[in-house]
């Protein structure tokens, strides 16, 4: 009877989390299947491609002559099928990623560095209270926040003031302006600065990630041993150059911590899809608006009424998963390597 | 002693730095005040009784309110939590307390923690592959599903991290006056645990209900209150899906009640937050 009780709890259990592995298998297996239509369709050539069409376009049929070709005294149309692409998207995440990264882990480890080495212990722990509240706002209300209150100071203020900085200086025309197909000819136009663009996206995500690298930041550089600091400040170290050694000791954790900020950030789609403009191109100006990989599933899932769009999408969705896999894996190997290499003798 | 240039700089850059450092924490904390402040303000000034007994009426001008979204996003969360507590759980206690003789168990944490981190928007359309497209309908279990994906790695890892922290000398006692290791787990560690236990729920719950991504095809959402079973069989409304439908349309009356929706989502989550820290305090004194 008690040998029984004891196996029962102990298959339940490992059934329990052989479940983990199987919701893994699951996620990849069902969404490699639902993008088979696009993968047979498109092939490698999908990650490279750079058009999104979700409709048929209909135009003359042009003859080997030049000319249309005519039929009964009709001009022959010819309809060219819904052509799908992920470059722009992914250009789109890559960019504003980079921008969030750019500005949360300076800020980040700054704050990481205040409350390990500046506070005391009794302010620390309400500002790390604080600060990981920020973590605990939903996507939604962050996007609410960008769209209302965000996008129109940077189309109000911030943006016509970079304009006026830069917009003459001689390298920075493509930030500025872009070239636009009108009939048959290309011309030059400013770039329309609504506020919601790459710029703005990139700002939302990094206040989103600015709590998660502050606190695996702090963890990490809680975890140098104070043998090291003290080592640093007998030799004659200032303060700022003990924090740097403490930095460079951790270095490999602390840049997983950052990997896994850039995860959050390439995944993140509700804030996004807000503040981001919407339009699937690429345009290296951050002025412009473009359309991440989750903002571009959040926007057209729904929408999409053929077998081929959403095959598509799907494959976007798994090139998504793939991205956001690998950073976790990676980082997670590097916060928690660093983290058991600190602790043995350094 | 004359001080030379390089150390003239290296004490004016450590000045610069540790300004710095104290500049960007108080940065970060202005940043937060500016964003709860607002939501603060057009939250409050746009709740009202309305808004809590009221269905949408259509009419954007005089738009009703959203109680179908809190029962709905209620009853979202009521079945994920029946699916996801149990089963992240079950993972967690075996994870903590059969570790030693597995060759699993490290894997499944690995791996819990990676799905803790894929994009919310990627488990929505796993769900509408599995529960919506085969049925040509958006339901409420393909939402629950999505969510109950979503909470299940965190209940195992925060479930496993409070066992741990059981001390062994329980354990030992207990095996040691002759229970069984099923005895043992189930009527001394878990017991001793619970506070600690629920409060991980507790952080699943508050993850997974402000959570939009996951339900956009999977619930999408509709405008009437569920009242009877056969409606989780249909696109379900739930508070996150629409504060962000309303938030989008042009009339401000519509807008204002997503105002309000966001202000009560982020008072569930804020008071589930500090919840939890009163819960794990006054489990550990001193």
């Amino acid at each position: 009877m008690r040998i029984g009780a004891d196996g029962v709890l102990r298959y339940t259990t490992a059934a329990s989390a052989t479940l983990i592995l199987l919701m893994l298998a699951a996620l990849i297996v069902i969404l490699a299947r639902a993008a088979m239509p696009a993968v047979h369709a498109f092939g490698w050539g999908f990650l490279a491609e750079r058009e999104w069409r979700a409709n048929e376009l209909s135009r003359p049929l042009i003859g080997p002559d030049g000319k249309t070709v005519k039929e009964d005294g009709e001009t022959v149309m010819e309809t060219i099928p819904p052509k799908f692409g992920a470059m722009p998207v992914i250009y789109g995440t890559v960019v504003t990623s980079g921008i969030a990264l750019a500005v949360a882990v300076p800020l980040s480890l700054g704050a990481a560095l205040f409350l390990t080495r500046i506070s005391g212990r009794r302010f620390a722990t309400p500002v790390s209270f604080l600060i990981e509240f920020l973590a605990a706002i939903p996507s939604i209300a962050y996007g609410i926040w960008g769209l209302f209150v965000m996008a129109p100071f940077l189309q109000e203020h911030l943006e016509p003031f970079c304009r006026s900085m830069l917009g003459n200086v001689p390298g920075f025309f493509w930030m500025f302006h872009q070239k636009v197909q009108v009939g048959k000819d290309t011309i030059v136009m400013p770039i329309a600065m609504t506020g919601r663009d790459m710029l703005a996206g990139g700002l939302i995500l990094a206040i989103m990630i600015i709590p998660i690298i502050t606190a695996l930041s702090r963890d990490i550089l809680r975890s140098v041993p104070r043998a090291q600091i003290e080592g640093t400040l007998a030799l004659g170290a200032t303060w700022w150059q003990s924090c740097k050694e403490m930095v460079r000791f951790s270095r490999s954790a602390l840049f997983g911590a950052v990997m896994l900020g850039l995860a959050r950030a390439a995944g993140e789609t509700m804030a996004v899809t807000m503040v981001i403009g919407n339009v699937i191109q690429i345009n290296p100006s951050p002025f412009a608006p473009a359309q991440t990989m989750s903002s571009l599933l959040a926007t057209q899932f729904g929408e999409a009424n053929n077998e081929l769009h959403r095959a598509a999408l799907v494959e976007v969705a798994l090139i998504l998963l793939v991205m956001s896999l690998a950073f976790n894996v990676v980082a997670r190997w590097l916060v928690v390597g660093g983290a058991s290499r600190t602790a043995q003798a350094h | 002693m004359a001080s030379s240039l390089h150390n003239r700089m290296t004490r004016a850059s450590n000045r610069v730095a540790f300004v710095v450092c104290i500049l960007f924490t108080v940065f970060i904390l202005a940043l937060l005040a500016l964003v709860t402040g607002y939501l603060v303000k057009i939250g409050f000034g746009s709740l009202s009784w309305d808004f809590f007994t009221k269905e949408p009426s259509g009419d954007p001008k005089f738009p009703g309110g959203m109680r179908h979204a809190l029962v709905g996003t209620g009853v979202l969360i009521l079945l994920a939590s029946a699916v996801g507590i149990p089963l992240g759980m079950l993972t967690g206690v075996y994870l903590a307390e059969y570790d030693a003789k597995s060759f699993i168990a490290s894997p499944v944490r690995f791996i819990c923690d990676v799905l803790a981190g894929v994009p919310s928007i990627v488990v929505g359309i796993l769900g509408y592959e599995l529960l919506v497209a085969p049925f040509s309908r958006y339901n409420a279990w393909a939402g629950s599903l999505a969510l109950a994906f979503i909470m299940i790695p965190i209940v195992a890892r925060t479930t496993e991290e409070m066992l741990r922290l059981v001390p062994n000398s329980y354990r030992e006692a207990s095996i040691a006056l002759g229970a069984t290791k099923a005895w043992t787990i189930i009527r001394v560690v878990i017991p001793a645990a619970t506070g600690s236990i629920v409060t991980g729920i507790m952080l699943a719950i508050a993850r997974v209900a402000g959570e939009t991504a996951p339900l956009l095809f999977t619930a999408l959402g509709s405008r009437f209150t569920p009242t009877g079973w056969s409606d989780l069989n249909n696109p379900f409304p739930s508070l996150t899906a629409q504060i962000f439908s309303n938030s989008i349309q042009p009339a401000p009356e519509t807008r204002a009640l997503a105002w309000a929706g966001i202000i009560v989502l982020i008072s569930l989550i804020f008071v589930l937050n500090l919840g939890m820290r009163v819960f794990t305090r006054s489990r550990h004194p001193g």
